[in-house]
């Protein structure tokens, strides 16, 4: 780079272009993770019918083809912890956790993949005034505003549903915080998915067997259909280290009161916080070594 | 390979000469020299989807649920009632997504099909060739799913080995069609619309529960529907509960390849050839 001879004008010059330079950056620094957030919400819109439609359409098509045909088989009330429940009752929290997990799955891994490696936008934000951890910060919060969207649909709909079928099943006053539990879900599983997306150099269809081998059986062994215990035991520590089963719980206990200890309580939201903020460290220093490359 | 082409252009004028140089086998076996560069552990995963299911399903609901009702009326076993059906509903996805995620990538982006053409093959031979490719892929999960079922004696007749033959014509007729429909695709955005049709059929074909919970006017819904002819067909075989009407659900998926491959091969002669 051609340095320009040392004077002492020029350095004065140099001076106050910093400063202006510095001015400029200030504010984009302090809302830089806003400004990625915002950068991520529009570039959805891309596929915004896509996000509503599957919003709406996969609680119409689970409630309804899962758990009203298989309560039909299921005839007995579920038996909880000594509680008898209906058999739609059990499932529809574990359902509307699952949809929070299932759009982290989607936007935690090939939207981290292009602004590294194919549209490479994190390098255009980084060489402005953001700094690596504000992009991780507005990746998550650009996921999470998409997750917002999908639980909130998904609780209305189970809220009409359930006025319509099971009217004193669920519990009005509590049952709200089954929003934020949704989303606390989606970013404990999201988070640390990030985290991964961002060490991943080169895509062999990595994500291709996280669907395959931790989103499916997560989906599969949490006890989202029937409960954990009716599992041997050999199969229900993948119940024990998921995310989705412990949002589960939690979704069970604020909806239709599942008699839970409250230790048990206090064991699901930590382990919540803990994917989601551990995810959150590992996942800005990832961001940060990448992107100094 | 020029010199073919030269010499067979003048003879394309129409007929089935035009569409069909004889010759798919080397559409199979550029699919499989492709699969060797790229990664085999994703190509395996594709099996372990239904096995998870079975063992979810069969273990824990199973438990809950006890017996089901078959539509014959016989009573079996929760598992040994969705393995067939989870078998049929993996040769639906495998085909699918073969024939239109793998198909849209090589006609937009890889423009595969446009060098295909330009050799002496023709559209029918491409569309055979990737067709063939595809069910190879499931003969192999299909044989895998088999082996686990019998292990876990979920196989109740001897009739079993019959449903591999069966798996593979459901596989033909959703790749077939599938293929034809995406030729029509044109953004990834659109390859969404996709999961909009077979989720629900996966959910409501008589997959993990007999129809018969549902009114009849819905039941006939249904049967209208591929997945439930598959379902039905790999069900009677694997649980050796037979009868003359599962001739039709051959029938149907006949009838479905041939309107597929009649199908795919025109849309493949109007991108390239017309």
């Amino acid at each position: 780079m051609p340095q320009p001879a040392a004077g002492a004008t020029v350095d004065d010059g140099l001076d106050e272009l910093r400063a202006e330079a510095m001015e400029w950056g200030r504010k984009p620094r302090g809302l830089g993770s806003l400004y990625v957030t915002e950068h991520m919400v529009r570039a959805m819109r891309a596929y915004g019918w896509t996000i509503i439609v599957g919003a709406l359409g996969q609680p119409v098509l689970y409630l309804l083809g899962l758990a009203v045909g298989l309560a039909a088989l299921i005839d007995a009330p579920i038996d909880v912890g000594g509680e008898q429940v209906p058999y739609l009752v059990f499932v529809a929290p574990a359902l509307l956790m699952t949809s929070a997990i299932a759009v982290a799955s989607e936007e935690f891994t090939y939207p981290v993949m292009a602004g590294f490696k194919w549209r490479r936008y994190f390098y255009g934000f980084n060489a402005s005034p953001l700094s690596s951890g504000q992009i991780a910060n507005g990746v998550v919060a650009g996921a999470g505003a998409r997750m917002g969207v999908t639980v909130v649909l998904y609780f209305v709909f189970i809220v009409l549903f359930f006025a319509w079928l099971q009217p004193d099943a669920t519990r009005p006053g509590t049952a709200w915080m089954a929003i934020f539990i949704g989303l606390l879900a989606g970013l404990s599983f999201g988070i640390p998915l990030m985290a991964y997306a961002a060490s991943i150099e080169d895509d062999k269809g990595q994500f291709a067997l996280v669907q395959r081998f931790i989103f499916m059986p997560m989906f599969l062994f949490s006890g989202t259909f029937y409960p954990l215990a009716t599992l041997p035991l050999w199969l229900q520590w993948i119940g024990w280290i998921s995310p989705l089963w412990h949002a589960t719980e939690l979704g069970r206990v604020v909806t239709y009161g599942q008699p839970t200890p409250p230790i048990m309580i206090v064991v699901h939201v930590v382990y919540l916080l803990t994917l989601a903020i551990g995810g959150l460290v590992i996942g800005r220093r990832l961001f940060e070594k990448r992107l100094a490359k | 390979m020029s010199a073919a082409t030269t010499t067979d252009a003048p003879t394309r004028v129409g007929g089935v000469r035009a569409l069909w140089a004889g010759n798919p086998q080397s559409v199979v076996q550029r699919g499989l020299i492709a699969a060797r560069s790229s990664s085999w552990i994703v190509v395996l995963s594709g099996f372990f989807e239904p096995v998870f299911y079975l063992a979810s399903m069969g273990i824990g609901l199973g438990s809950i649920i006890g017996d089901v009702q078959t539509s014959s009326g016989v009573e079996v076993s929760y598992a040994a009632f969705i393995a067939p059906a989870l078998l049929a509903v993996s040769a639906m996805n495998g085909a699918i997504y073969d024939s239109t995620w793998n198909v849209f990538f090589k006609l937009n982006y890889g423009k595969l099909y446009e060098g295909m053409l330009a050799t002496s093959l023709g559209p029918l031979d491409v569309a055979l060739g990737e067709i063939l490719y595809a069910l190879l892929r499931g003969l192999l999960y299909a044989t895998g799913f088999m082996i686990i079922m019998q292990i876990l004696g979920l196989n109740l007749a001897w009739t079993a080995i019959l449903a591999i033959p069966a798996v593979l014509l459901i596989a033909f007729g959703f790749a077939s069609l599938g293929m034809a429909v995406t030729s029509y695709m044109k953004t990834f955005q659109h390859m969404d619309w996709i999961n909009f049709v077979l989720l629900p059929m996966f959910l409501f074909s008589a997959t993990l529960y007999p129809i018969s919970v549902y009114p009849e006017w819905i039941q006939h819904i249904i049967m209208a529907f591929p997945l439930w002819h598959g379902v039905e067909l790999v069900r009677g075989l694997t649980t050796g509960i037979l009868s003359p009407e599962m001739w039709w659900h051959v029938v149907y998926f006949v009838v479905m390849i041939a309107i597929g491959l009649v199908f795919t091969t025109k849309r493949l002669r109007a991108l390239f050839l017309d």
